[in-house]
């Protein structure tokens, strides 16, 4: 084969000054960087000074009222009922199996993420994000059961699950690398077969006696809720949106009809909607109770939500790409699934996060239509004679458990944007 | 030497625009195999319209085009296969961003053609070692020079073992300084006895390298003429005015 590299640049160029390393700026102390951000003029330090004092003074006399006033014991003896509900308690065992799988299963995948670095990463097993993230676990792990006054064998339990998760994660992140290559592809796989698992184990069947979904409740219910329209909801979107930009005009009106109607009516109307003509929309057995009826209006509200967004990210691919790859000789579908939607939905992804995140909190609405998901068990618990008037302690309880779950989601989307981010600028 | 046995055979190609502009006026072509076509006019002549009409990025209205003894038809199947034998280079590159210089030369004839990863990568680096970006294999394009995109771009081209390469325009999104890293791997296509149509100003390569040069003008076909003669003796009033304005 013939070498066509291009020869050397030709002529003679006079030497030049030599590259030399940039000059060290000289790193203020902890103190001094404080004082520059904060008090860098007498205007600054003073809007400072008075930021400073307005949130210590609302700190304080929160943090005075949840240790002196509040009486905890309203959330101390509800745990059970804010976590899973009216679940009957022989088949309590099932639940835990899940969270011991998932831990496990959480815990090998982190640690693998790290064995295996993108290329173009720092490489190291142990970040120091990781490190504080453990910490945070471990005290969460000695302060939580026990703040929540469980029993000691409750306390164990979870001591053991946050036990497996680090363990797990110690054990992938320093071996991975040696195991087999396809026990490690089989671990992104096992999520969805954990799922449908979960699925089983919490509903019943395969042998299991069925829990019905009205004994669902809390914690329990609100995920259940959110994770079944979220992985749902996004192929839906996918299609809708590739659907809008066909040049088939009965599937281009479809998808336009189907968008504008759900996004022209506010969620808890569609949602009260859904328990009267969902039954007769869907075939016999996929809308069988409430529960399920809800599950799949929250469900198609958010496919039409990202359904835009994706189409956000379709417009934002170069028309170019679609045609390199067909002039490569790819059809239709192969192009889209090998070059535009990579691409797309790596760009969709912030504001489908965003949409995951106001979905996870539009699961309160189901306590409107008389499901018992986290704030539906808030209000019953609240109208409970024994604990009246303990609002405050409730809703600041539903609030930090919504904020725990909506920071791991957007901790969770901008980790994947930076490990799908191949350091690109398109040309 | 070009041979006398056809390539690419155009004949009386008209095509509309939606908007009812009338961008190919009945434009006959026909390339032989081993033959280097330039194709030079104004911008808006038409082109790159009817290049892309070759490998049916774009449609046509009338007349008929068929591309190493394949008709190109509404038929699917016919426009995949002309599609798998024509490479095309783009001005603007259009490398997959997200995948590796590797991995955009592996994709089509893994996914396409249904070859052995191994195999096809071994190809690969081989081509890369060709156009000279061997040691960029790892880099996403993102990384690389406009100069090194295009090479790698044809190298893309070149993994599918195509029987025709179209360039459109393939220097001019380039920096100046990067221009001849270009132009010397097409010059060296050339030499190897690949088909090649060419859209380009560079006046240079057309001289040198094509064995026709094309004049477009209006959507139509004003001169076809060896490169000596068009730019010493034109013989056509439009083709003495464009070569006035870009010599």
């Amino acid at each position: 084969m013939t070498s066509i590299q291009p020869g050397p640049e030709s002529g003679s160029t006079p030497p030049l000054r030599p590259a030399r390393p940039a000059p060290k700026s000289v790193q203020p102390s902890w103190a001094g960087a404080l004082r520059q951000e904060l008090f860098a003029s007498r205007t600054d330090g003073l809007v400072s000074v008075l930021l400073i004092m307005v949130i210590l003074a609302a700190a304080v006399g929160l943090l005075r009222w949840a240790l002196g006033q509040a009486q905890w014991a309203v959330i101390q003896a509800n745990t059970t009922l804010f976590a899973i509900g009216r679940y009957p308690i022989q088949q309590q065992w099932r639940l835990w199996l899940l969270v011991v799988l998932v831990a496990a299963l959480s815990g090998v995948s982190w640690g693998l993420l790290r064995a295996f670095p993108r290329a173009d990463r720092s490489g190291e097993i142990w970040p120091f994000n990781d490190r504080l993230a453990v910490a945070l676990l471990g005290f969460l792990a000695a302060w939580l059961p026990a703040a929540l006054a469980l029993g000691l064998p409750l306390q164990l339990r979870w001591w053991v699950i946050t036990a497996l998760l680090v363990a797990t994660r110690w054990l992938a992140g320093h071996w991975g690398r040696s195991w087999p290559p396809r026990l490690v592809k089989l671990v992104p796989m096992s999520w969805p077969l954990l799922y449908l698992f979960g699925m089983v184990l919490i509903a019943g069947g395969l042998g299991l006696p069925r829990v019905p979904p009205s004994e669902w409740g809390g914690l329990l219910l609100t995920l259940l809720m959110a994770s079944f329209a979220i992985l749902l909801s996004f192929p839906i979107g996918v299609v809708v949106a590739l659907g809008r930009r066909s040049s088939l005009p009965l599937l281009r009106w479809a998808s336009v009809l189907y968008i504008e109607f759900i996004r022209g009516a506010p969620l808890i109307t569609l949602l009260f909607l859904g328990q009267n003509i969902l039954g007769y929309m869907l075939p016999g057995g996929w809308a069988p109770d409430r529960v399920w009826r809800a599950a799949w209006v929250l469900t198609f509200f958010c496919g039409a939500y990202l359904a835009e967004a994706v189409r956000a990210g379709l417009s934002a691919v170069p028309p170019g790409q679609l045609e390199a790859a067909r002039s490569l000789g790819l059809s239709m579908p192969q192009a889209l699934q090998r070059v535009v939607l990579p691409q797309a939905l790596r760009i969709a992804l912030p504001g489908a996060v965003g949409q995951f995140i106001s979905l996870l909190q539009d699961t309160t609405l189901l306590s409107l239509i008389g499901l018992l998901d986290l704030l539906g068990t808030a209000r019953t618990v609240m109208a409970n004679p024994e604990f009246l008037g303990k609002n405050a302690e409730v809703y600041l309880t539903l609030a930090v458990l919504f904020w725990c779950c909506c920071a791991a989601l957007g901790l969770g989307s901008r980790a994947l944007e930076r490990r799908l981010d191949p350091t690109h600028s398109p040309a | 030497m070009p041979s006398t046995q056809p390539m690419i055979e155009a004949r009386g190609v008209q095509k509309w625009y939606p908007n009812g502009f009338h961008a190919l006026r009945g434009v006959d072509l026909s390339v032989s195999k081993g033959e280097v076509v330039v194709i030079m006019g104004p911008s808006g002549s038409g082109k790159s319209t009817f290049i892309r009409t070759f490998n049916a990025l774009e449609e046509f209205q009338e007349g008929s085009i068929s591309v190493d003894g394949i008709a190109l038809s509404n038929d699917l199947r016919n426009i995949d296969a002309i599609r798998c034998d024509t490479g095309m280079v783009f001005q603007q590159f259009n490398l997959f961003p997200h995948l590796t210089v590797l991995e955009n030369l592996s994709l089509a004839p893994v996914v396409v053609r249904k070859r052995r990863r191994s195999e096809v990568e071994a190809q690969a680096m081989a081509l890369l070692e060709r156009v000279g970006i061997a040691e960029q294999a790892r880099k996403y394009p993102g990384q690389l020079s406009g100069g090194q995109q295009q090479r790698v771009a044809i190298a893309r081209s070149l993994c599918m073992e195509p029987r025709i390469l179209l360039f459109d325009e393939p220097t001019s999104a380039l920096d100046p300084e990067m221009v001849g890293e270009v132009l010397e791997v097409m010059r060296k296509l050339a030499a190897d006895g690949m088909t090649m149509v060419v859209v380009t100003h560079e006046m240079g390569f057309a001289r040198e390298v094509a064995h026709r040069v094309v004049l477009m003008s209006e959507g139509q076909i004003v001169e076809e003429a060896p490169p000596e003669t068009f730019f010493t003796n034109p013989q056509h009033e439009r083709s003495r005015q464009f070569l006035a304005q870009i010599l």
